[in-house]
């Protein structure tokens, strides 16, 4: 009886360790594989957990959530313009189907159906923490001597190869990134991102079932069902509205060693620095949030409070505040060391950074 | 034999008082809901509920959403923790196994009375539910929405609803086998039902504790609430064959056990 | 068939603990078996093995020609069982209860059972109790009913455990008739109990249990027979012992024994002497003496050491 009961128990375990066959394909290949997923067609079941404890407010604690909660995907893919990704919680679900023009949300609780319309720059939704979207975009960026190869594994019942990014600025807050590939498609199907010096993920994603056939396109399509309350034009991402309205500040073409990047549709208010895994934001504020997150970060245990100003990470990513008199509060955040942030502070007196 | 513990079972006033009780608590909810309007916030509540204001045709589910969490296994507990330690403590038990009843197919029989319990039960509530839903608010028996979004016809939304009492009925299977296993290690009912009460609560809490993580997809409520999966669209079947074969090796593996013990055990009841 | 019931080194241990110990019980067909023993002698453990609810743990046993536990399902229909008191299900009548226990083994005609349970409740009377739950009951009706229950199929052998518990004097007379009816009819009757009287009021055959030891297996006749002694009640014992001295062997107030197998021979005796007796009978040992000299304390008895 113990031993049907042990050997039941361990039946799932023994299926992982099925020994994944490996391919020797080079690295710069197989980034180059990843980067032509994005028209793949395929759907799949993924679920992706962080540990990321932003010290944030309530605006924006869907993208804090996302970060360090356990979010379980349903994706229909069919292309960049054309997929399907429920997050589904025990009671309900919450879907956004992408069309040409932008994307529809279903949030099955409040029985609403909003309609978003593409923009430049967005917070974080749950289909960036797909492994294919996740997995490309870290990689998207990445250059030759970044990355190499690392074993085979098994995911979702696929073989799946292995792919290290290391990332050179010495700004980088993120250790390495690890990814592995579809064989077959060169879809990323595991992804885990480890902070510098970090043993544990700082955030996984991987497929736990995947189904390498392009999905029905009745899937994807999304007409809002006639009990649904429907919200158009949505309140613009806070970060965007306030880089409109702020008068803004000149900032430099290179901060803590990072190039700034150049955005279009973006406000001149926001700046990005960086490049691939390691970047820097410098967003304005409203006020009223950045009261919020001050407070938050002054009561987090490990907020490091000097004369450069209040900053906090967690995990990779770090986050530091100014409010400049006349200016309105900025924020600093990306994946780049706390010491980075207090170098870029440094790098923007106007902000109140001491140089 | 068969016959004879469903005869036993129903006949019974102490089944229907509990049946009753269980009805209770949706009764009660739905009265509350149509009095203030207020449906839960989302995430927050049973699954459904919030849904139940706009279809009332959805309260069944609701219902059960309600009940699953405690009132049902508690029911199902008490039950076939009752089955054989409730005959031991009445002292029956050994003018059955006299007779002789046997002592497979006394363990058998009294299985099947529970699953049938654990369906009338499930169907009861879905049917008070039903009752209440088309009574109290607002039906539209026209059509449904799914959970993701899409709109289903009644009839797809008949037979979703269909399996997922069926899926309820399953996940309490296992309760019922703990209850019943650990009746034959007793003879005191009330302690069988509170070891398998014990087994569902450890098991609720392990869920929400991530150092369990591991652990996590063999808990037997692990898949409880996955009934909600029959309303996505399309029905999102990994939690739910996971639910039912886990269901299925613990029922296996408990009744083996419970077998095993019984047919060895000396009554001295 | 001789052998009705027929255990050889029947054991049950309980850990170290031996609750029967060796036992060969011996019950012929057409016996009304009194199995006696104290409480906590291992009695009820014999009869729950005889019935297959506790597993020997080692020894045989052959319940009607055939080899208990394995036969249970062949050999158990044939045998009414009375086990530690009745039980029953409150909430239902007596007859519904009946009816439940009939259909839950084997060998019992659905045709028949209405017929069967209402002449078992008359032959306990019990025919007029209607549809009274059970719970309702007194103890004795409760007692009665658990009789009913084991005769409903015409039992060959009845193991009735304790049958008179519970039971008022009047209803004790009438269960005791009840069973010499059975056995009249070729009914087989087991019968444990503690109360000497019963058994020795019922019984053609007694087996004496202590400390889970068969310590006496005997015909009831034998064990009583006349130990060749007479018995003399007189007012005046004194004149007796001088009269048949060298004969009498213990004197007790006005009771007096005297060696010699024939009562009127020793009265032609002490009515020739002249001696009043006022009553005379030839001496046989009571159960109870038989009993107390075969077993030792009581099994409730904790000496200091």
């Amino acid at each position: 009886m113990a031993a049907l009961v042990g050997v039941l128990v361990s039946l799932p375990a023994l299926a992982g360790l099925l020994p994944a066959s490996d391919a020797s394909v080079s690295a710069p290949d197989l980034r180059a594989a990843v980067l032509a997923s994005d028209t793949v067609g395929f759907s799949g079941f993924a679920e992706s957990a962080g540990g990321l404890d932003l010290p944030v407010t309530d605006q924006l604690t869907s993208v804090a959530d996302l970060f360090s909660d356990r979010t379980r995907m349903r994706v229909w893919w069919r292309g960049p313009i054309d997929h399907r990704v429920d997050v589904i919680s025990a009671g309900g679900e919450t879907g956004v189907h992408r069309d040409l023009m932008g994307s529809w949300a279903w949030e099955y609780e409040r029985a609403t159906a909003t309609r978003t319309l593409n923009s430049a720059l967005a917070l974080p939704r749950p289909p960036d923490l797909l492994p294919s979207t996740l997995g490309r975009r870290l990689l998207s960026e990445a250059t030759v001597a970044e990355v190499s190869r690392i074993g085979a594994l098994r995911v979702a019942g696929r073989d799946a190869l292995g792919l290290r990014l290391t990332p050179t600025e010495p700004a980088s807050s993120v250790g390495r990134v690890d990814i592995w590939v579809d064989a077959d498609t060169g879809l990323p199907l595991k992804v885990e991102v480890f902070g510098k010096g970090a043993a544990l993920p700082a955030l996984e994603t991987r497929f736990l079932d995947f189904d390498p056939s392009a999905p029905d396109p009745s899937t994807t399509a999304f007409v809002a069902p006639p009990a649904a309350a429907i919200r158009g034009a949505p309140v613009t991402d806070v970060a965007l509205e306030a880089g409109r309205r702020i008068r803004p500040v000149p900032l430099p073409p290179e901060l803590a060693g990072l190039p700034r990047r150049v955005l279009t549709g973006v406000p001149p208010g926001i700046g990005l620095f960086g490049r691939g895994v390691t970047l820097l934001a410098v967003v304005p504020l409203p006020s009223r949030l950045a009261a919020g997150l001050r407070d938050a970060l002054v009561q987090s245990p490990d907020a490091v409070v000097d004369e450069a100003g209040v900053r906090v990470s967690a995990g990779p990513v770090a986050l530091m505040l100014l409010d400049p008199p006349g200016h309105g509060p900025y924020v600093l955040t990306g994946t780049v060391t706390l010491d980075a942030l207090a170098d870029a502070a440094a790098q923007l007196p106007e902000l109140g950074g001491t140089p | 034999m068969i016959a004879v513990e469903l005869r036993k079972l129903f006949r019974r006033p102490r089944t229907w008082a509990t049946i009753a009780v269980l009805n209770a608590l949706p009764v009660l909810v739905a009265v509350l809901l149509v009095l203030t309007d207020l449906a839960p916030r989302p995430g927050e509540g049973p699954p459904f509920l919030s849904a139940v204001l706009r279809n009332g045709a959805l309260y069944p589910l609701a219902a059960l959403a309600i009940v699953l969490p405690l009132f049902l296994p508690i029911a199902v507990a008490v039950v076939a923790g009752d089955s054989i330690a409730g005959e031991a403590s009445a002292g029956t038990l050994r003018y059955l196994l006299a007779r002789p009843a046997g002592r497979t197919r006394l363990l058998v029989a009294k299985l099947i009375a529970v699953l049938a319990f654990v369906l009338v039960t499930v169907l009861i509530v879905a049917g008070v539910g039903y009752v209440l839903g088309t009574t109290l608010f607002d039906a539209q028996p026209v059509t449904g929405t799914s959970v993701s979004g899409t709109s289903l016809t009644p009839a797809d939304l008949g037979g979703r609803t269909l399996m997922a009492i069926g899926y309820v009925a399953v996940s309490m299977l296992g309760v019922a086998a703990f209850a019943l296993f650990f009746s034959t290690l007793t003879d005191s009912p009330l302690g069988a039902t509170m070891g398998a009460l014990a087994v569902l609560v450890a098991s609720s809490l392990l869920f929400t504790l991530d150092a369990a993580s591991p652990i996590a997809p063999y808990l037997p409520t692990r898949y409880w609430l996955s009934f909600v999966d029959f309303f996505r669209d399309p029905i999102h079947w990994r939690d739910i064959t996971r639910g039912i074969a886990l269901q299925g090796v613990y029922v296996g593996v408990l009744l083996a056990a419970a077998w095993a013990n019984f047919t060895t055990k000396d009554i001295t009841s | 068939m001789s052998g009705v019931i027929a255990t050889r080194g029947l054991v049950k241990r309980y850990g170290r603990l031996s609750a029967v110990d060796g036992i060969d019980l011996d019950v012929r067909a057409g016996d009304v078996y009194g199995f006696l023993g104290a409480n906590g002698s291992g009695k009820t453990t014999t009869v729950r093995m005889l019935l297959g609810l506790v597993l020997p743990t080692s020894g045989e046993i052959d319940l009607l020609g055939a080899r208990m536990p394995r036969a249970g399902r062949r050999v158990l229909p044939r045998v009414g069982a009375l086990i530690e008191g009745p039980a029953h299900y409150g909430h239902l009548s007596g007859r519904e209860n009946l009816a439940l226990l009939d259909a839950s083994g084997p060998g019992a005609r659905r045709r028949t059972r209405r017929r069967r349970i209402d002449e078992v409740l008359e032959q306990v009377g019990l025919g007029g109790v209607g549809r009274r739950p059970v719970k309702a009951y007194s103890l004795g009706m409760r007692q009665r009913l658990g009789l009913a229950g084991a005769l409903l199929r015409r039992p060959e052998l009845l193991v009735l455990d304790e049958p008179t518990n519970g039971l008022d004097p009047q209803g004790i007379s009438e269960v005791r008739e009840l069973l010499l009816d059975l056995h009249r009819t070729g009914t087989t009757v087991f019968l444990s109990s503690h109360l000497l009287a019963e058994v020795e009021q019922l019984c053609s055959r007694v087996g004496v249990l202590d400390r889970g030891r068969l310590v006496l297996q005997e015909q009831l006749a034998t064990l009583t027979a006349p130990t060749g002694a007479t018995v003399v009640h007189t007012p005046t014992p004194d004149r007796v012992r001088a009269a048949l001295d060298g004969r009498v062997t213990s004197m007790d107030g006005e009771r007096v024994v005297v060696r010699g197998e024939d009562p009127a021979e020793v009265n032609a005796l002490l009515v020739g002497a002249g001696i009043p007796v006022t009553g005379l009978a030839l001496q046989r040992p009571t159960l109870e003496e038989v009993v107390l000299a075969a077993t030792g304390t009581s099994t409730d008895r904790v000496e200091s050491r």
